[in-house]
């Protein structure tokens, strides 16, 4: 197997955006090949993460529409679907294209336009990946999944709402540092949990997870551009290495895990790809974590195995995942912050890990970071993939 | 009214809902409908507020209802006036109508004391 890097990155501002997906995908694939400073005709092929352009624009087979309006004609081009972790399923397929030696330059471009319609519309739609008859059909959202699993984990670990609060803090303090986040607006403790009109600002979506505990629903692109390691030297960028990969299944339905509270999946594609990669949760300097709710970011915490479990809320409360802290987790402000267009968000984590791997974050950078690990998390974590790059 | 049933794998005893193809824990193809024990434990619960199309009404409650066997089935509840470890029943009931179809599912309401 051949190593593989990462040598050019690009995203579009996440938000609610005017544009139709196309152009967002473009925009994104473009920043992405400016930054590796290539042109287009030595893009071997293109794979494209998006969740439901069918259902969301009516608009189906999104890669063959890329790679024409880019003109990367007769490049071969996929469209990727894996739900949420699309992005980093797209990023998968090409890490494996290119590191058997079938193709050595590959863009990755993954994009969703969600706020083209209602929020009861974008609500099941994102429902629609349950488990049909154990879950989809009695109304089951995935906000409803995390509120029943943080119920169950605050119960048993003694996680209180402000811990909840204090991932979204963090995470909204990160977002205004990011300058394409899509809420780019501090909160306070007080603002959205404990003044009188917290009920208000901050109602409640799915008990105990209140309006802040969830990411918003966003617009957006974002793209990389990858390489056999060989050829990295050729391009501008301090080199960054996909060190290691893993990816994890688990019961479509949560109730069928035999502890529903433990993320099965998280840890395996974690191990493997620290395994991958040979090196330890202690070896990781960044991280972005798939915080679609703010318990999912503590839950994962721990399950990549940077935490014990059950003692994600003890490091967050002493502030070692923030951006000053031992283990920054999210710098980028998260999906909390930086927004969740569903079919972009593993990819997006993929480009702000190696803005922070080259010291390019400017605002939110974690000094010195030499190893990143990032986290997509699909369904209700019955589809999870990880990765960890490396500067060189 | 149809009324609600496990499956249980031949070869090893083990009980799903809904139903599986293989044994998750045994690889076995075969499997037999069970009733579901009369009573269960209220693992956990939601109430939800922000519902998807279709629903008229303006929050819902869903929980996740643990029966003997181990055997666990997500559902609504009947009531919100419900607390972690609590009895519960099961019914087969109306649950949604999508595209114009009545779906059936499980209705947990408390046990009566
Ligand atoms: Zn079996």
């Amino acid at each position: 197997m051949r190593d593989v890097a990462i040598v050019g990155c690009g995203m579009t501002k996440f938000g609610r955006r005017e544009e139709d997906l196309l152009e967002l995908l473009s925009e994104a694939s473009l920043a992405a090949m400016k930054d590796a400073e290539m042109d287009q005709g030595s893009v071997d092929a293109i794979y494209v993460a998006n969740m439901g352009a069918g259902i969301l624009n009516h608009q189906t087979g999104v890669a063959s529409a890329l790679v024409d309006r880019l003109s990367l004609l007769p490049a071969p081009a996929d469209t990727v679907e894996n739900g949420p972790a699309s992005g980093a399923s797209a990023i998968k397929n090409a890490f494996l294209a290119i590191a058997s030696g079938l193709y050595d330059l590959v863009l990755v471009a993954g994009g969703e336009k969600m706020r083209a319609v209602t929020g009861w519309e974008v609500t099941d739609f994102v429902a629609s990946m349950t488990h049909r008859q154990g879950e989809y059909i009695y109304g089951v959202t995935l906000p409803a999944l995390a509120g029943m699993f943080a119920r169950l984990h605050m119960a048993k670990y003694g996680v209180k709402p402000e811990h909840l609060a204090m991932v979204a803090l963090k995470n909204h303090e990160n977002g205004v540092r990011n300058p394409y986040a899509h809420i780019q607006q501090a909160v306070t403790m007080e603002g959205i949990l404990h003044r009188p009109e917290a009920v208000v600002n901050n109602p409640y979506i799915a008990e105990p997870l209140r309006m802040f505990d969830c990411c918003p629903v966003s617009d957006g692109a974002a793209a990389v551009v990858l390489c056999a390691a060989e050829r990295a030297k050729d391009f501008p960028h301090t080199v960054v290495r996909m060190a290691g990969f893993g990816q994890a299944t688990d019961t479509h339905a949560v109730h069928q895990r035999e502890d529903p509270l433990d993320l099965k999946a998280v840890r395996g594609a974690a191990q493997a790809a620290f395994k991958m990669a040979g090196l330890k949760p202690k070896d990781i300097h960044v991280a972005e974590l798939h915080d679609a709710f703010t318990i999912l970011e503590i839950v994962e915490s721990e399950q990549a195995g940077f935490f014990g479990v059950g003692e994600g809320h003890l490091a967050l409360e002493k502030g070692v995942t923030r951006l000053d802290g031992k283990l920054p987790i999210n710098p980028s402000g998260g999906l909390k912050a930086r927004g969740h267009p569903v079919g972009a968000t593993g990819v997006a984590q993929v480009v702000e890990l190696v803005w922070q791997l080259r010291g390019q974050a400017e605002g939110r950078q974690v000094p010195d970071a030499a190893n990143g690990f990032c986290c997509n998390f699909g369904g209700f974590g019955n589809n999870v993939l990880a990765f960890v790059l490396s500067r060189e | 009214m149809k009324s609600v049933k496990g499956y249980q794998c031949k070869e090893c005893g083990r009980v799903f809902y809904p139903e599986r193809k293989i044994c998750l824990g045994c690889g076995g193809r075969q499997f037999k409908k069970i009733a579901l024990g009369k009573e269960g434990v209220l693992l956990t619960f939601t109430k939800l507020h922000a519902l998807p199309m279709d629903f008229e009404s303006r929050t819902l409650m869903l929980g996740i209802v643990e029966f003997a066997h181990g055997l666990r089935a997500l559902g609504q509840l009947s009531t919100d006036d419900v607390e972690m470890g609590m009895k519960m029943r099961a019914r087969w009931d109306v649950v949604r109508e999508l595209d114009g179809v009545q779906l059936y599912g499980l209705r947990f309401y408390p046990a009566k004391r």
